[in-house]
């Protein structure tokens, strides 16, 4: 395993650009995430690859990682690589920015490969389980740059969220693997922002983002889940998750309106179009 | 169901001028094409929530008609300025 993952380490390395990868320049400047901080009391659990797992923990950490999705295993994951090559091929606005996002799908498949490695080692049938993404927010159409610059910005965004709770995660593969998947996650969204950017330059491009934002900023917020979710207690519990989906919601949102607003953008009433309150 | 969303998201597209390619990535995903000169102007998956589609694609007419979204070929200017 570590042997494969130098090789990719070092392909990475060869494929650094003053733009990629960047994570680097938001680490750069000091950790770019808020601290997401257990404030409950509750025992402390560790499971190693190979351990027995009480049902509920087993049932509970399948589930986390089935929404997450990013599996060789998982056709539907590869298809869905594949659309982004795909409208990456229709729509990008320079040669530069169509290279960066295949650095980007080269990255994603690395995850694949760890969440894979992950997967066989706790079950599997499940490693080779294939799941769609379920979300509404997977599915939203990509018409423009700035569509796909949004899912980017937002919905990595969510990724490196959630990956950077895994990081005190009771189960130790993912807390091992969470470090790197936060980093490159954190890099797709600031790709993400980085398009946003250079389309806001423009006034018809600060336009179109505005307005796209109200199909975007909604559903993003909804990634999250209800807030009365009846898992989240259980999942706090075994060490799975520190905080609740309103709580990691709130922290997300507060580093989306910031960066919004530098843009020129305002950020729209959170609670409009909204699914999953 | 996921066809009767398809089905959604089809008539929702073809009201401005854009047409469903056939299903890609295992039949997820769908290419947005040009209705007048066949070109990929996008793409959708079949999980959008029932009533999402048509919302979508209205709420943004005036895009279309702006020219900020839609073919460089200008087809869906015209089909919603018509």
């Amino acid at each position: 395993m570590s042997g494969e993952m130098d090789v990719i380490q070092d392909a990475e390395e060869r494929g650094r650009t003053d733009l990629w990868p960047f994570w680097r320049r938001a680490y750069a400047a000091g950790d770019p995430l808020p601290r997401i901080a257990c404030a409950v009391s509750r025992e402390t659990y560790r499971f190693d690859e190979g351990d027995p797992l009480p049902a509920e923990y087993r049932e509970l950490l399948t589930k986390m990682l089935r929404h997450e999705g990013e599996r060789a295993g998982n056709k539907s994951f590869l298809g869905f690589m594949g659309t982004c090559l795909d409208l990456a091929e229709a729509l990008y606005p320079t040669r530069e920015a169509r290279v960066i996002k295949a650095e980007y799908l080269a990255e994603e498949l690395k995850h694949a490969i760890m969440f894979h490695r992950l997967a066989v080692g706790l079950d599997r049938d499940f490693a080779l389980r294939d799941v769609p993404y379920a979300h509404y927010t997977f599915h939203l159409p990509r018409e423009t740059w700035a569509d796909d610059a949004y899912f980017h910005f937002l919905v990595d965004l969510n990724g490196a969220f959630h990956a950077r709770d895994w990081r005190e995660s009771s189960y130790v593969p993912l807390a091992k693997m969470a470090a790197t998947v936060e980093r490159d996650e954190l890099g797709h969204s600031e790709m993400g922002y980085h398009f946003l950017r250079e389309i806001c330059a423009d006034g018809r491009g600060r336009t179109l983002c505005q307005r796209l934002l109200g199909k975007w900023y909604p559903a993003a917020l909804d990634m999250f889940g209800r807030s009365d979710s009846k898992n989240a207690p259980l999942f706090i519990g075994w060490g799975l998750k520190s905080v609740d989906n309103a709580e990691i919601r709130r922290l997300y949102q507060g580093y989306v309106d910031a960066k919004l607003i530098a843009l020129g953008l305002e950020p729209p009433d959170p609670l409009k179009s909204r699914r999953f309150l | 169901m996921v066809s009767d969303i398809v089905e959604e998201i089809r008539e929702a597209y073809a009201r401005v001028g854009i047409r469903l390619d056939q299903p890609a990535a295992y039949g997820t995903y769908y290419r947005l094409l040009c209705a007048g000169c066949g070109r990929m102007v996008g793409n959708v998956g079949d999980r959008l929530l029932p009533g999402m589609a048509a919302d979508l694609v209205e709420g943004q007419r005036d895009l279309y008609a702006d020219g900020l979204l839609g073919c460089p070929c200008g087809h869906q200017k015209k089909v919603v300025t018509a």
